[in-house]
């Protein structure tokens, strides 16, 4: 049916194949094992000499020109730089001295290959100074995402104030997870950001809903008080739910306690989403004034709305005492959020001890099970 | 002629470890080192240590449980921990433990070496 | 005319293999290209990153524990050593008849405590819920009997977390697991709802206080053969069928999910054999007739490690186990085969594991004897089946030489040694092994109640899993 020929050929080339496989698989263990563990040796001398060179005033051993071009000594150079901090003027001596910064720039725009670009950004990230920015920025817009990142990350690092609104404009642009990197480096610039994120999202919020929900988490972490009065300003302005949400959330983790009448008129709000994001954001104002309206709260409809109001009481001035007299409370959804915020919070509140004060465990469980 | 104080550092980190050390030695003690959990927690029973340097997060066993198995057994070396992560009921808890400072990481060489001085 | 057919038949059942080859192959080299691209980002670790950053999710690690008295405490303390900023662990014990629960508590001091229990998802009743006070999170669900997927369910229930991570009791955590599959997940937040790891097995290896030490590959046949299987599978078929958007099967042993996907679909299916690859294709299914955009993708530097069968005999009862929950995949999800909704699952995965995966042992049984019988009756040249043999064992081979040279780049087994090992089961696979996986799967076809849900596996506790030889 089928011609020798053909068959006699298939066999060969199948073969050959496996063959050139075979040795690839020789090959690659004996020569690429022996290259890493080469590299891995080098890397680890490399850190020895540079933990002496930290150690040490004007300690001499030579850094030579093969070391210096030597990729496993930039993996070290990193290494090193990311486990210490702030006094790293050796380390800074060390990268100037050789023209680290200057070579790596040349790989990161005209290399070809993706991984020496990829090192070349991580080590400008970890090692770059004023000289890299522009580069940096220009590579904001590289068509690999991990570069972009990386080049974030540098500008972070270097404290480049003018990348600021670069990086915040890319927001509603970029694909999710590099502007998740982007917003953590702008955490990193602190309140220099606060300002320009603002900006961004009073300008964007009605169009862009995903980059202004960044944006507002990004202003969460960084905690600047001077963001209060824009947050209400928009909370007031807004009427997209993400939006809402999102910048409640930032109220609560900025915590001041200006937010305090906003927030307990959100307690009652139609969405329960919103009853939940409010009722956690009065527990990071810190101020105990909300715990009543909390624990009627903690009597909602909804558990989430339950769950997050008990947690904010836990995390108040007085709040544990208050959980444990609502464990005594007549709705018993509210007592059991009661017993969960406050075994979440290291006080096990011990089943046994509930059913020797009346068996109110096994019915409550039973019902819990059976609802929904 | 005072004599020479020892140190144990343990970190999963070789850089860590390497730099440690160096800068330790530099500074006139006597370093050894240990890399998980397990032999961290060996070296520090077995030697006669002035001060031990732990990371809270290695391989084998916790920081933090080779500190409570430490105090378990009565031993009452000073401990200064390394951590990555914020933690803070976790700091409580260890600081009845032995553990008398805690540095993040990254940190500055001065500011540890400092820190170790006044604890040795 | 008769020998016609036969002849027809001898050729077609050497020629489904060679497809089935030929197809391996196509999922091989695309799952070459995206382990490629993987493997530049993986040096340049986010690592540190997603360690310190106050976004990254938190997960629940959830396990079913059934009489597992003899390693949960070190099974359970090893998780708790796993890198990742926010995380607890969920211990759902099924009834176990030996003291499992009692040494979980005693080990972590837990208490049993009063909290609302939400039972989004249906399981048996719950007894009883610890938790504890001490460094990681702990909680256990005491409740009744009711099979693996039933005591996960239950254990998702208890999960605090937005992402569940259902594991089993008796495996070795990679210290970066989580950092290195969440990140999959942090990278596309909005669709991504499931991640699956890298299962490796564990036999042979060296392992201390839970923690391997040293990767490699034993010199018993059957853990062997598995290994290699393992490596071709999770590494030649899986990046594969991630980059398509079409993995059929998230492994029970690493799978993490979005725990509200897992409410929608209902939970995990129960007393089902293969309720891993149930749930993977519900959701696909599911998700697809809603029209929501999803992706469920595979990690392959996320590792956990596994003890596999040993012998013979309990290598049997697992395939069987697992060919019984294939059939009534097949069965369930016949409907998303060739039907354009399910996209390229629908048109293209799915069909290929039904027609290579469930079909394979049914063709392979007939042509042990259609093919002898042509051949003897002179319906078939002996040449062209010479020929077509080896090209089939060939292809196979190089199928098998393909997966170990994409398993280099993970840099497990350091040994010429245990490269030669690999190679030569790939060879030697071929010579009566394979053939007994097909007599089983026959079995496995003709019915009967072979195995419980649970399979025990006459485990020796992978904390005391000494190097084997």
């Amino acid at each position: 049916m089928f011609p020798e020929l053909l068959n006699q050929s298939a066999v060969i080339l199948i073969f050959s194949v496996d063959a050139i496989l075979l040795m690839a698989l020789i090959a690659l263990k004996v020569i690429h094992r022996r290259r890493m563990t080469s590299h891995e040796g080098r890397r680890k001398d490399y850190l020895g000499l540079l933990s002496r060179h930290i150690s040490f005033e004007n300690h001499t051993e030579p850094i030579t020109e093969p070391i210096a071009e030597d990729p496993a000594f930039l993996d070290a150079l990193i290494d090193m730089r990311n486990a210490i901090t702030g006094d790293d003027t050796t380390l800074r001596r060390i990268v100037n001295h050789h023209g680290i910064i200057q070579r790596q720039m040349r790989y990161l725009d005209s290399s070809w290959l993706l991984g020496r670009r990829l090192r070349a950004a991580v080590a400008l990230a970890e090692l770059g100074d004023e000289t890299s920015a522009d580069m940096l920025i220009r590579h904001l817009d590289d068509r690999e995402p991990e570069i972009r990142i990386q080049c974030a990350r540098g500008l972070g690092r270097i404290r480049w104030t003018p990348a600021i609104d670069q990086i915040v404009s890319r927001f509603g642009r970029e694909i999710p997870w590099v502007s998740t990197r982007f917003s953590d480096t702008l955490v990193g610039y602190g309140t220099r950001a606060t300002w320009p994120l603002l900006a961004y999202i009073r300008i964007n919020h009605r169009f862009e809903t995903e980059g202004a929900v960044l944006a507002l988490r990004t202003l969460a972490q960084i905690q600047d008080d001077e963001a209060v009065g824009p947050l209400l300003a928009i909370l007031a302005e807004t009427s997209d739910l993400e939006v809402q949400i999102a910048t409640v959330y930032a109220l609560g983790e900025v915590g001041s306690p200006q937010a305090l009448t906003a927030l307990d008129s959100l307690l009652d709000s139609g969405e329960w989403a919103l009853r939940a994001k409010a009722a956690g954001a009065l527990g990071g104002l810190g101020d105990a004034a909300a715990i009543p309206r909390l624990v009627i709260s903690m009597r909602d409809e909804n558990w989430w709305v339950r769950r997050s109001a008990a947690a904010a009481v836990a995390m108040l001035p007085g709040g544990t005492d208050a959980l444990y007299r609502a464990l005594d409370d007549d709705d018993p959804f509210a007592a059991d959020a009661a017993a969960e915020a406050l075994t979440d919070i290291g006080e096990l509140v011990s089943a046994r001890r509930r059913a020797d004060e009346g068996s109110r465990t096994e019915p409550l469980l039973a019902h819990m099970r059976s609802e929904g | 002629m005072s004599e020479q104080k020892k140190i144990l550092v343990a970190d999963d980190s070789e850089t860590i470890r390497a730099l440690l050390q160096t800068a330790l030695e530099s500074a006139g003690y006597e370093v050894d080192v240990a890399q998980d959990g397990p032999s961290a927690y060996e070296l520090g029973s077995a030697g006669d240590y002035d001060l031990i340097v732990l990371d809270q997060l290695m391989p084998g066993l916790l920081g933090l449980d080779v500190v409570a198995r430490w105090h378990e057994e009565g031993m009452e070396v000073p401990v200064l921990m390394l951590t990555g992560v914020d933690d803070d009921r976790t700091a409580i808890e260890s600081f009845d433990q032995g553990v008398v400072d805690y540095v993040r990481k990254p940190f500055r060489i001065p500011e540890l070496l400092a820190r170790i001085r006044m604890r040795v | 005319m008769a020998l016609e057919i036969m002849e027809w038949i001898g050729y077609a059942t050497i020629g489904y293999f060679i497809a089935m080859q030929v197809y391996m192959l196509f999922l091989a080299v695309v799952s070459a290209a995206a382990l490629r691209r993987n493997h530049h980002l993986r040096r340049f670790g986010r690592v540190g990153e997603m360690l310190s950053s106050r976004t990254t999710p938190p997960v629940s690690i959830v396990i079913a524990a059934y009489n597992e008295a003899a390693g949960i405490v070190d099974a359970v303390r090893s998780m708790s050593i796993v890198r990742y900023p926010r995380f607890e662990i969920v211990v759902a014990n099924d009834g176990s008849q030996d003291d499992t629960l009692q040494v979980v508590v005693d080990a972590f001091g837990l208490e049993e405590v009063r909290i609302p229990y939400r039972p989004d998802l249906d399981c048996a009743p719950i007894k009883a819920i610890y938790r504890g006070r001490s460094g990681v999170d702990i909680t256990v669900i005491d409740k009744e009997n009711g099979g693996r997927a039933d005591a996960l369910n239950a254990g998702i229930n208890a999960a605090r977390y937005p992402y569940v991570f259902c594991t089993d009791a008796d495996v070795v955590l990679d210290p970066d697991c989580l950092v290195n599959s969440m990140q999959r997940v942090v990278e596309d937040r909005a669709r991504t709802v499931g991640v699956g790891g890298n299962v490796r097995p564990i036999n042979g290896s060296r392992v201390q206080l839970g923690h391997l030490i040293e990767a490699s590959v034993p010199k018993r046949v059957v853990p062997r053969m598995q290994i290699l299987e393992y490596i071709r599978n999770f590494l030649a078929s899986r990046p594969g069928w991630s980059w398509m958007n079409a993995v059929p099967i998230v492994s029970g042993a690493f799978g993490i999910w979005k725990k509200s996907v897992i409410v929608e679909v209902g939970g995990l299916t129960k007393g089902h054999l293969g309720e891993d690859m149930d749930l993977t294709m519900r959701v696909h299914r599911h998700l697809l007739d809603k029209g929501v955009p999803y992706r469920i993708v595979y990690e392959p530097a996320a590792v956990l490690w596994t003890e596999v069968p040993d012998t013979l005999r309990v290598l049997r009862r697992q395939r069987i186990r697992w060919h019984r929950g294939l059939m009534r995949a097949v069965r369930d999800f016949r409907g998303m085969t060739f039907n354009p909704r399910y996209r390229q699952m629908g048109m293209v995965i799915w069909p290929g594991f039904v027609l290579f995966e469930y079909l394979a042992p049914i063709v392979e049984f007939i042509g042990w004897f259609v093919v002898p019988a042509a051949w003897f009756l002179g319906a078939l040249n002996t040449t062209a089946l010479v020929w077509l043999l080896l090209i089939a064992l060939g292809m196979g081979l190089l199928n098998s030489l393909l997966a170990l040279l994409l398993d280099e780049s993970f840099g497990y087994f350091n040994s010429v040694a245990d490269t030669s090992r690999l190679i030569a089961v790939a060879v030697i696979e071929n010579f009566g092994l394979r053939q007994m996986t097909v007599l089983w799967r026959i079995r496995a076809l003709l019915g009967g109640k072979e195995t419980k849900a649970w399979g025990n596996m006459e485990r020796r506790g992978v904390a005391n899993l000494a190097r084997q030889e």
